[in-house]
């Protein structure tokens, strides 16, 4: 059983918005919506933090279990929570019960894509673009492929586990406690 | 064209399921941040890493492996080729120099490439409108105006504004056509990005480049930034430096901002803008108070440490405290860092730095400054160490290494006849060409061949335009101006600058975008823009700031009409007459041309060495490594990423880091050039001015040598040698550039030893006339230049203009932003153009966040946006300089044809930067100047 999951070393990201950038290169996503956002903490200061938020794929999806109309799903073969575009119904319940605010509601949209204003939007692990395709995609992250300095780790957890230890083990230990 | 295209399964004939394909998307990222090792036992369970970086499964699209356009980084992407349309982009795994990273600028490729605001075709202005016109009219007009200035003013009263951001061919075409059109008037970004960095280095130690590959840094002690914000300038080097980190180098910031850099490091040091020297020399002075330097090293690779260290044992870190507002406690601290790496013994450091240190008007004397306090260690010429200039442009490595430049004839040969009869004798081979045919080409003035002096620099053009006082080496006045690829925002006093592009007789813009040369002169006719097509529409070979030569390939036919920039070239010296020279039909020739001429930096890469490589990297991760850029199997073993120069003939692997003496040349070993001596020099026995041998000790022999030439005699032969290889000298270990000592004191600059100078306005008027300025200069590439008269008259502007204003860079945007200020996905996420002030200042002047502020100084005022953020201390603003389309607080917008134009504009930082440039190069000031600040 695989389990796709993103993990961040935040200590390595700089906020260098490649993430953001190429998932809408990958998915089309318009503007105004983002699948993946990062925030800043203390910026400006000792302790700044940049954190890559996206949809986490939840073990236990709040949004699965807000949504009136049952659109959000979590796949059982591989985690990845995907939605059905064509039943949502653009409440944003979801919005609401999402801890990582990552379901977006697309608004203002011109040409083709004013169909699916207001509808949720949100990562599907590349499998999805923004304008649904009837055959999905594999699964491959390429916020975390194009990551500029590999802070962001996207996959199979088994493996991008390891490799977030060795890591973070390092980042913790010897000098941080002068940035903190 | 190398290209490959989806190929899962291709190797074993088994497609791979879709949860292979994802677990390999999750190692290649574990791959790509663990060294070789961990690629290969990939390797070993997945011998099909390459489908990593395989496209998803769509029908008919082609992966194209190309290199990114926006920084000196040069990371690797592949271009998703559809239909002869780039669809979009994927990650190129195997790269060694990014392992598939990019950031968000490298991201937006595709989308940038595919701009609908993109320069159609050449346009006009008429009477106030733009209109289209044909290329041949274009052409034609514009050489038609060329013949006619140069018959009436002089060829030297046309300037060639180049670019960094073409390729080698292009750049060294570019250089090529100013010779033919007569003229040294010749300039581009590298005069404005990292002249000082050529010349403090070069002066130092022979090269001006970048000394180590930027994975080399995963090797570094310390890695000491300063002047230097890689997060937003240089993202993907921030792969190597935090790599390092986590192996336990000591990542230190020295900047006047805290930067997105500062907050990844382990220390951060603030300073005062303008102060560098004083701080490195305290760094050097508790160094050697305490004896710890490297005293060995000293003794046999450097000239003049005593004289050297009679000025820097005035700056005790006391006496740096007070001028640089660094504690002297700091200063210790990072002293013995330097000293003791805490990542452990053995370890070598590094110091890195950008515009921060170089743009200024003590530039080249803080880069001499930097590389001195390598030498006091000898960390220069080690794996791990070496001095890091990070460069801007794609291609501004191999633009300067082209010499696109108003003192230089590519590969840094002077305007010497010598130099000129070099390159001549390249020349010749294309088509017939003697030197005085040549020479004839030139304008005399006062009795001498202009062919020999100096040009006007393009931080200055302008001043080409305006003034009316020559005072020795310019016959007339600019007239026509070329700006080609060249961002004018990114050039200081703008506002002068619009005079002179509202005086000249014809501006001509080439550019994918129509940029402010076609938007910031206010005048009804005059302007003729023509479309290049963008780096993906054309190939050619780049060089990154490590000296690594990628070949890049063309994604996509030239959308609308854009034309390459060669075809351009070819075109106009077709109809000036002499087109013969510039009849090249694919750019490998070119670099062939280049090849045959580049000695001094022995550019010898071969456009098939160049592709063989990188068909190699496109089928195995492991063949490069990402610890060193080496390959480490198959049939290129042995061989380094990119050829770094030097690269001495077809076999040579090429140089990663220079002046690394305990390997053998033959491997990438290297040494000092023997190029500098005083008057009482004999050939094979180099001195300095003051009579001690410059020739330091290198491989084993107890004594260096003098230049060979490729008989082994001794001479400088090796530079004009066309034809050479000098194998039989490399298989005796032997480097033909001599093995010279680099140089503590520097005797042919204007500051031997570099000293402390207050910027031209100073916050600190008690200093100003205890380390004053340079006083004026009459001639500086032509122009006058006034540094003490400025000074003197400004001492106490701080009364009237408290605060320190210094500019720099957004990550989103690069240069002057015409092409990531017309991008969706950017401009998304840097919308506006701002000003960082400190909260307790925001508070004391009544702003608050995102009010629209003044920013003023003597030169002008910029209307923008308040971003209250600690990131800078009380006494700072700072601004990034990307942004153009209003000017004073008024958009001008409505002068972009229509059609074109960008998403984002602001105001210009520019416009009120300080008029200060440095005192070897002409580098502008644009760090520090004083300005005041109000609600608008
Ligand atoms: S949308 Fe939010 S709640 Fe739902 S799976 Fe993603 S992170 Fe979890
Ligand atoms: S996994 Fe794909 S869809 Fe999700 S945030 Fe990353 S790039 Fe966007
Ligand atoms: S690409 Fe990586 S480093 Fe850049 S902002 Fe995203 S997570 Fe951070």
């Amino acid at each position: 059983m695989v389990t796709y999951k993103f993990l961040n070393v935040i200590e390595k990201c700089i906020d260098c918005g490649a993430c953001f950038a190429i998932c809408k290169d990958q998915n089309k996503v318009p503007h105004g919506t983002a699948r993946v956002q990062v925030v800043t903490i203390n910026e400006g200061r000792p302790g700044e933090k940049n954190i890559p938020v996206s949809c986490m794929h939840c073990t236990e999806p709040p949004c699965e279990a807000a949504c009136p109309v049952k659109a959000i799903y979590k796949r059982e073969e591989d985690g990845i929570v995907l939605m059905d575009k064509n039943k949502c119904i653009g409440c944003g319940y979801c919005g609401w019960a999402c801890p990582f605010g990552a379901p977006q509601y697309p608004h203002g949209l011109h040409g083709d894509l004013k169909e699916w204003e207001g509808i949720m939007d949100k990562c599907t692990l590349c499998v999805q673009p923004f304008v649904p395709l009837e055959k999905e995609r594999e699964p491959s992250p390429r916020c975390a492929l194009f990551c500029s300095t590999k802070a962001r780790l996207g996959g199979d957890i088994a493996a991008i586990l390891p490799v977030y230890r060795e890591k973070k083990a390092i980042y913790t230990s010897r000098w941080q406690e002068r940035v903190l | 064209m190398a290209t490959s295209t989806n190929s899962i399964g291709k190797n074993n004939g088994i497609r791979m399921s879709r949860r292979t394909f994802t677990k390999l998307t999750a190692l290649g990222t574990a791959a790509a941040l663990s060294g070789i090792s961990s690629v290969s036992a990939i390797q070993d369970k997945f011998p099909l890493i390459e489908s990593a970086s395989a496209s998803p499964e769509e029908p008919g699209v082609t992966l194209v492996k190309s290199t990114c356009s926006h920084c000196a980084v040069g990371c690797g992407f592949q271009g998703k080729i559809q239909k002869g349309v780039c669809i979009g982009i994927e990650p190129w795994l195997e790269n060694p120099i990014n392992r598939g990273s990019m950031c968000s600028k490298g991201a937006s490729i595709a989308e940038i490439l595919n701009s609908p605001l993109r320069l159609k075709y050449p346009m006009e202005k008429v009477n106030g409108q733009w209109k289209q016109i044909s290329w041949t009219e274009a052409l034609d007009k514009i050489a038609n105006k060329m013949k006619e200035i140069k018959a009436t003013y002089g060829p030297d009263s046309i300037f060639y504004m180049g670019s960094a951001k073409v390729s080698n061919e292009e750049c060294y075409l570019f250089r090529k056509f100013a010779a033919f059109n007569g003229t040294n008037n010749v300039d581009h970004q590298a005069r404005i990005c990292h002249s000082t960095t050529v010349a403090g280095l070069a002066n130092t130690w022979s090269y001006g480049a970048m000394t180590n590959p930027w994975n080399d840094m995963r090797h570094s002690g310390v890695i000491l930034f300063c002047g230097e914000n890689a997060a937003e300038s240089h993202p993907v080097a921030m792969l190597h430096i935090l790599e390092a980190k986590r192996r336990g180098a000591k990542f230190i910031v020295m900047d006047p901002r805290f930067t997105k850099s500062a907050a990844a490091a382990d220390m951060y040091v603030r300073f005062r803008s303008g102060t560098d020297i004083p701080l490195i020399w305290g760094i050097c002075n508790v160094i050697v108070n305490n004896n710890w330097h490297n005293k060995d090293f000293i003794a046999k690779r450097t000239y003049g440490f005593d004289k050297w260290w009679d000025v820097v044992k005035e700056y005790t870190p006391e006496v740096v405290e007070d001028i640089t507002w660094v504690p002297a406690d700091t200063i210790r601290q990072v002293a013995y860092d330097w000293a003791f790496p805490p990542r452990g013994e053995g370890y070598a450091n590094c110091i890195c730095w950008a515009m921060g240190a170089t743009q200024h008007t003590v530039g080249t004397n803080n880069i001499r400054s930097f590389a001195c306090l390598s030498l006091l260690m000898g960390y220069a010429g080690r794996p791990g160490g070496g001095t890091n200039a990070f460069r801007g442009h794609d291609n501004v490595q191999g633009s300067t290494d082209m010499c696109v430049l108003s003192h230089w004839l590519p590969a840094y040969y002077g305007l010497d006849e010598g130099s000129w009869k070099h390159w001549i004798g390249v020349w010749n081979r294309h088509a017939p060409i003697t030197y005085e045919e040549m020479k004839a080409k030139f304008a005399e003035h006062n009795g001498k061949s202009l062919m020999h002096v100096k040009g006007i620099t393009v931080s200055r053009w302008y001043e080409g335009v305006l003034n009316r006082e020559f005072p020795i080496n310019q016959p007339n006045p600019i007239k026509m101006a070329f700006v080609w690829g060249h961002s004018l925002n990114s050039i200081s006093e703008m506002k002068r600058m619009k005079e002179a592009m509202e005086q000249v007789e014809l501006l001509v813009g080439v550019d994918p975008h129509a940029t402010i040369a076609a938007s910031l002169a206010d005048r009804p006719d005059g302007i003729i823009i023509l479309p290049a097509s963008t780096q993906f529409e054309e190939e050619g070979s780049v060089t990154n700031s490590a000296r690594q030569v990628q070949w890049r390939n063309k994604l996509v036919e030239p959308l609308y009409e854009s034309k390459p920039d060669w075809w351009i070239m070819q075109e106009l010296a077709k109809r000036l007459g002499f087109g013969e020279h510039f009849t090249y039909t694919n750019m490998e020739d070119v670099l062939r041309e280049i090849n045959l001429g580049s000695n001094v930096i022995m550019m010898r890469e071969s456009p098939e060495r160049l592709k063989r490589q990188q068909l190699q990297c496109t089928t195995e991760c492991s063949v490069f490594s990402c610890e060193d850029c080496q390959a480490k199997s198959g049939p290129l073993k042995g061989e380094y990423w990119g050829l770094p120069w030097p690269c001495w003939n077809d076999e040579h692997p090429g140089t990663p880091i220079l002046y690394r003496n305990d390997i053998p040349v033959s491997e990438g070993g290297n040494e000092y050039r023997t190029r500098f001596r005083g008057p009482d020099s004999t050939p094979g026995n180099p001195l300095s001015d003051d009579g001690e041998s410059m020739l330091g000790a290198a491989y084993g022999y107890p004594e260096g040598y003098d230049e060979k030439n490729s008989d082994g005699t001794d001479g400088p032969g090796w530079k004009f040698e066309i034809d050479a290889d000098f194998k039989a000298l490399i298989a005796q270990n032997i480097c033909p550039s001599g093995a010279g000592r680099a140089r503590f004191r520097a005797w042919n600059l204007p500051d031997p030893v570099p000293v402390h100078r207050e910027p031209i306005e100073s916050p600190r008027p008690d200093l100003v006339d205890k380390y004053p300025t340079y006083d004026d200069v009459a001639d500086h590439f032509r122009v006058k230049c006034l540094y003490k008269t400025i000074q003197q008259e400004r001492k106490n502007l701080v009364n009237d203009y408290p605060y320190i204003l210094t500019t720099g860079r957004q990550v989103e945007h690069m240069g002057g932003g015409a092409e990531t200020r017309s991008c969706e996905y950017l401009v998304e996420l840097q919308p506006e153009m701002y000003a960082e002030i400190n909260p307790t200042t925001a508070l004391e002047l009544g702003i608050t966040h995102w009010d629209y502020i003044w920013v003023e100084t003597l030169r002008g005022k910029c209307k923008v946006r308040a971003y209250v953020t600690e990131r800078v201390n009380e006494q700072t603003i700072f601004m990034p300089y990307h942004w153009a389309g209003w000017l004073e607080g008024e958009s001008y917008a409505d002068r972009w044809p229509e059609g074109t134009g960008e998403l984002a504009y602001g105001d210009s930082c520019n416009v009120i930067t300080v008029d200060g440039y440095d005192r070897s190069t002409n580098m502008q000031e644009t760090k520090v100047c004083l300005c005041k600040v109000y609600k608008a």
